[in-house]
């Protein structure tokens, strides 16, 4: 049977100490760097041909007489829902980005969207491929838009 | 003094029985093996930890789920589960729920700052307005905040600095508030849980987490008790001043031997009279249960004690136990000292009636102020004659100073002390001195048993 005296500070201290080290320790113990298949894709992403480059006619897609087409790309399914993208491409470069299908089960998935979506596409403007960085705090869905944005440039490129 | 209870001859004077193992230690593995599966699901469901806001949500989340895991901890705790009250001890159970109430409330406040933070690092907004977010558009999220609030309120009230400002009874019904707050909250933990939501697994483990809980308080401290009432409708025969301040209530039953209540257990006592019957608190039988009358013991130290003496014969009464551990399942060796501060004499009343015992194997020390305060003075002296056991009073000296309680003055009177099983009951202070000089005197730990309620 236990002593019907303890020391109550000192428990207290060493149940703090213990709980928040073994938190730090078991957030230490993951991987600290984004890695899966998004990583990959972005990897081997090949630049999408320029259009000095592409003198083939565009296929895929639906174009219209102004030279502006847009291509689906694949529907990712991604951890929180499916992420899919339509790009549109204007004299062979990306004019604009939209998005078909994201996670929006919760309102969770839908803040997220929105703040990780527009940084997203700005970046996929900026780089003219797939080959951007992911979001901070949107893992998964930057890895979805990755890799719906590298098939899509493939349709396209194809 | 009662003439009702002239103590009766023990029935076996025979050897201890077999110490029964305490199931505390099981009890407490089956605890942290919760905790265990509980981090083991986060773990296997979280990829990498990326940036400033996953170790925030991390963190959170990992609070969030313990904090989720210990409610239904806490509530099983205090549900009267027989092997808790009985196996473990109801004061020790009282303690675990304190301590780990203490800490959930510690969880709990984590959990709430690290995620709303958390979320509001990772959106890029401002926390205020993250909250109200959270709070207004999360599924579950308004119940889950109500619950949250309710149980910091509880918590706070029930921390040891504020706890004395409230009446017994204020803390005591507030607290009552907390199945409420545990059932608010339960439904964020699956809507927005992340690990709940993939694994059908990992929900079923909740479910019949919280079911089982429910489900023993609905049995252990409703139904059960409804039956015991119906079954021994149990009444008042009558009060006895047994002390200047300490009286005697018997109360009469039906089939009481079906209650198995044992020497050195309690029960909690509703007395259905004005002004009683809205507590219930909990006092130590103070002598062995007979079929058809049982009899407490009380100090008058507070209103509901004091008021007991006014009790009128007939009265009705709600009582729900036996409770307690301090029962002769303890017991491990021939030789036995019971060892009583003032009112703490109540159980080893009890004990020292009932304990199976050769002539001169039980010892009884009665630790008191002055002789008027020896209440049950003369059933102890009759049992002691019938058994051929021995009485000790230690009381205070002619100018009020009160002896020390020394291995020395222990040894004066049991000299082998160190060969005893050694009962202690007395108020908190009392207890924990003597329960210093019995191991200085060399009585090891776990032949010392003793129940104290004081958190």
């Amino acid at each position: 049977m236990n002593a019907p005296s303890s020391r109550p500070l000192r428990r207290v201290l060493l149940s703090t100490l213990t709980t928040v080290g073994g938190v730090l320790l078991l957030l230490g113990l993951k991987p600290h760097v984004t890695t899966g298949a998004a990583g990959a894709v972005t990897q081997s992403a090949a630049p999408f041909p320029t259009p000095s480059a592409s003198g083939t006619s565009p296929t895929g897609g639906s174009s219209s007489a102004s030279g502006t087409r847009t291509v689906e790309g694949d529907t990712v399914q991604t951890r929180y829902g499916p992420v899919q993208l339509k790009i549109t491409l204007r004299a062979g470069k990306i004019s604009a980005v939209s998005a078909v299908q994201l996670p929006d089960q919760n309102p969770r998935d839908q803040e997220i969207d929105n703040f990780a979506v527009p940084q997203l596409t700005q970046e996929a403007l900026a780089a003219q491929s797939a080959n951007i960085d992911t979001v901070s705090g949107a893992t998964y869905t930057s890895q979805g838009y990755i890799q719906s944005l590298q098939s899509a440039l493939d349709k396209a490129g194809g | 003094m009662s003439t009702t209870y002239s103590p009766r001859q023990a029935r076996h004077a025979v050897a201890p029985p077999g110490r029964r193992r305490s199931p505390a230690g099981a009890v407490l593995l089956l605890g942290w093996a919760g905790v265990a599966a509980v981090l083991a699901l986060w773990w296997q469901d979280t990829g990498a930890v990326v940036g400033p806001a996953d170790w925030l949500i991390g963190a959170g989340r990992i609070a969030g789920l313990l904090t989720g895991y210990s409610c239904a901890l806490l509530v099983g705790l205090m549900a009267r589960v027989p092997v808790l009250e009985q196996g473990v001890g109801s004061d020790r159970v009282a303690r675990w729920h304190a301590s780990l109430g203490r800490y959930t409330g510690c969880l709990l406040l984590a959990h709430i700052t690290l995620i709303l933070w958390g979320y509001a690092v990772q959106s890029h907004t401002g926390v205020v307005g993250e909250t109200t977010t959270v709070v207004l558009t999360y599924p579950e999220m308004v119940k889950g905040t109500i619950g949250g609030l309710l149980l910091l309120v509880i918590g706070l009230v029930s921390a040891r600095a504020v706890r004395g400002k409230f009446r017994y009874e204020t803390w005591y019904y507030l607290h009552l508030l907390t199945y409420l707050a545990v059932f608010l909250a339960f439904w964020h933990q699956l809507a927005l849980g992340a690990d709940f939501s993939t694994h059908p697994l990992a929900r079923g483990f909740w479910y019949a987490l919280y079911v089982s809980a429910a489900a023993a308080v609905l049995w252990y401290r409703i139904a059960v008790p409804m039956r015991l009432n119906l079954r021994h409708r149990l009444r008042v025969a009558s009060v006895v001043r047994e002390a200047p301040d300490v009286v005697s209530v018997v109360v009469h039953g039906r089939r009481l031997s079906e209650l198995a209540a044992r020497p050195g257990q309690f029960l909690r006592w509703r007395f259905l009279a004005p002004g009683l019957w809205w507590t219930a608190t909990p006092y130590s039988l103070s002598a062995a249960p007979r079929p058809e009358m049982l009899r407490i013991t009380v100090k008058a130290v507070g209103d509901h004690s004091a008021a007991l003496i006014r009790l009128r014969p007939g009265t009705r009464v709600w009582a729900e136990g036996p409770y307690g551990a301090l029962t002769a399942d303890r017991r491990t060796r021939r030789k036995v000292l019971l060892l009583a501060g003032g009112v703490g004499v109540t159980p080893l009343r009890a004990l020292f009636e009932s304990l199976p015992a050769r002539p001169g194997d039980l010892t009884l020390i009665y630790r008191a102020r002055t002789a008027d305060d020896l209440a049950l003075r003369y059933e102890l002296e009759t049992i002691a004659r019938l058994r051929g056991a021995r009485v000790h009073y230690v009381l205070n000296q002619a100018d009020g100073r009160s002896p020390r309680l020394t291995a020395d003055l222990l040894g004066g009177i049991v000299p082998d002390v160190a060969e005893h099983d050694v009962y202690l009951c007395g108020p908190p202070g009392m207890a924990q001195a003597a329960y210093q000089v019995l191991r200085s005197a060399g009585v090891p730990a776990h032949h010392i048993h003793h129940e104290s309620f004081e958190l």
